[in-house]
């Protein structure tokens, strides 16, 4: 375990740096985790990402960003990553890459989508399918902390199977009052499901996200349309557009 | 997940790692206001039309062009004429 500083961390010169895979963690079907060592790693904020880079044999080389699933204090530096069929980089993530193996990779990025236990406000955490990563490490970051903010995720995913770090979110909200879950299965609901069929949606919404009148810090990570789609809705309630931090991801490359 | 690297709409986050070589610095938490329709958003909430080469940053309000980014072989280029200024 590593301490955090709550201020701001200095912006040192993006440098390519050696990562090697220590782990993989098998998340779902399609998802796995790298749990990587990166030498002399000066640390990020909950919600940054790395830069990755792989180069072929004869120099060819592939890009991809990817958000940091660990928080600032774990001994390890996960990355969750979603094979895109067809991709050019995620396949080779998900399926090749062992134990022991090297790659490139750049960062900590960004500042924008961060949050850190020192924030005020009630946290709201709003994924759609692997946009939950980021919103991870915040998740792991907070439950470090002697003093907890009243949060909630609400987690959209195609089926209870395709749901990311079930066991580990399940297990954090059964300790911790102030953590609420929503899961939204939008393709296949087991037997019995009380919970939400299909999207999230504005009666989902409003039903469950804190009122804008408590100032609620909201975060949104997912594909560009849920993105928009939640923002948009969260705005017409009457939240404060800046208050809306947003990630948007697409199928891209892979 | 910013995952860049081919003709998607992401954010500017996706963009942070490019922008942040130009900069050195972080900057998608700066504020920039459109020149064309006034609003002021952070960089890293804008529409991002990303490539291998570079990036293109869009206003979430009116689609304008606020900044394009590339990065040759031989330096950065940055361009951004649809944006009145950013501050840091």
């Amino acid at each position: 375990m590593r301490a955090i500083e709550s201020v701001a961390l200095p912006v040192r010169r993006l440098e390519w740096q050696l990562a090697q895979v220590r782990e993989i963690v098998v998340e779902t079907i399609r998802v796995k985790s790298l749990r990587l060592h990166v030498t002399g790693w000066q640390g990020h904020r909950p919600g940054q990402h790395v830069d990755i880079r792989l180069t072929a044999e004869g120099g060819c080389q592939a890009q991809r960003s990817y958000s940091i699933a660990s928080a600032p204090e774990d001994e390890l530096l996960a990355l969750t990553v979603e094979r895109v069929n067809n991709g050019e980089v995620s396949p080779y993530l998900v399926d090749e890459l062992r134990a022991g193996d090297q790659f490139e990779l750049r960062g900590p990025i960004g500042g924008y989508f961060v949050w850190t236990a020192d924030m005020s406000g009630p946290l709201c955490l709003i994924a759609g399918g692997a946009g939950v990563a980021p919103l991870m490490a915040m998740l792991r970051h907070r439950d470090g902390q002697s003093s907890r903010p009243l949060t909630l995720l609400l987690y959209s995913s195609r089926s209870l199977d395709d749901v990311i770090y079930r066991e580990e979110l399940d297990a954090m909200a059964r300790c911790d009052p102030k953590l609420g879950i929503v899961y939204a299965l939008t393709r296949k609901q087991p037997e019995g499901w009380t919970g939400q069929r299909g999207r999230i949606d504005k009666a989902l919404l409003a039903r469950v996200c804190f009122p804008p009148e408590q100032n609620p810090k909201i975060f949104v990570c997912g594909p560009t349309t849920f993105v928009e789609y939640v923002a948009t809705l969260l705005v017409e309630f009457g939240n404060d557009p800046l208050s809306i931090k947003t990630e948007r991801f697409g199928p891209t490359g892979g | 997940m910013a995952e860049n690297g081919s003709q998607h709409v992401l954010d500017g986050n996706a963009a942070a790692g490019l922008l942040q070589e130009i900069f050195d610095g972080e900057i998608t938490s700066a504020l920039i206001q459109c020149d064309a329709c006034d609003s002021t958003e952070a960089v890293g909430s804008l529409r991002l039309y990303a490539s291998t080469m570079g990036a293109v940053l869009r206003c979430n309000h009116c689609d304008s062009v606020l900044m394009r980014a590339v990065r040759t072989p031989h330096g950065h280029w940055i361009e951004m004429k649809g944006a009145r200024c950013l501050k840091l």
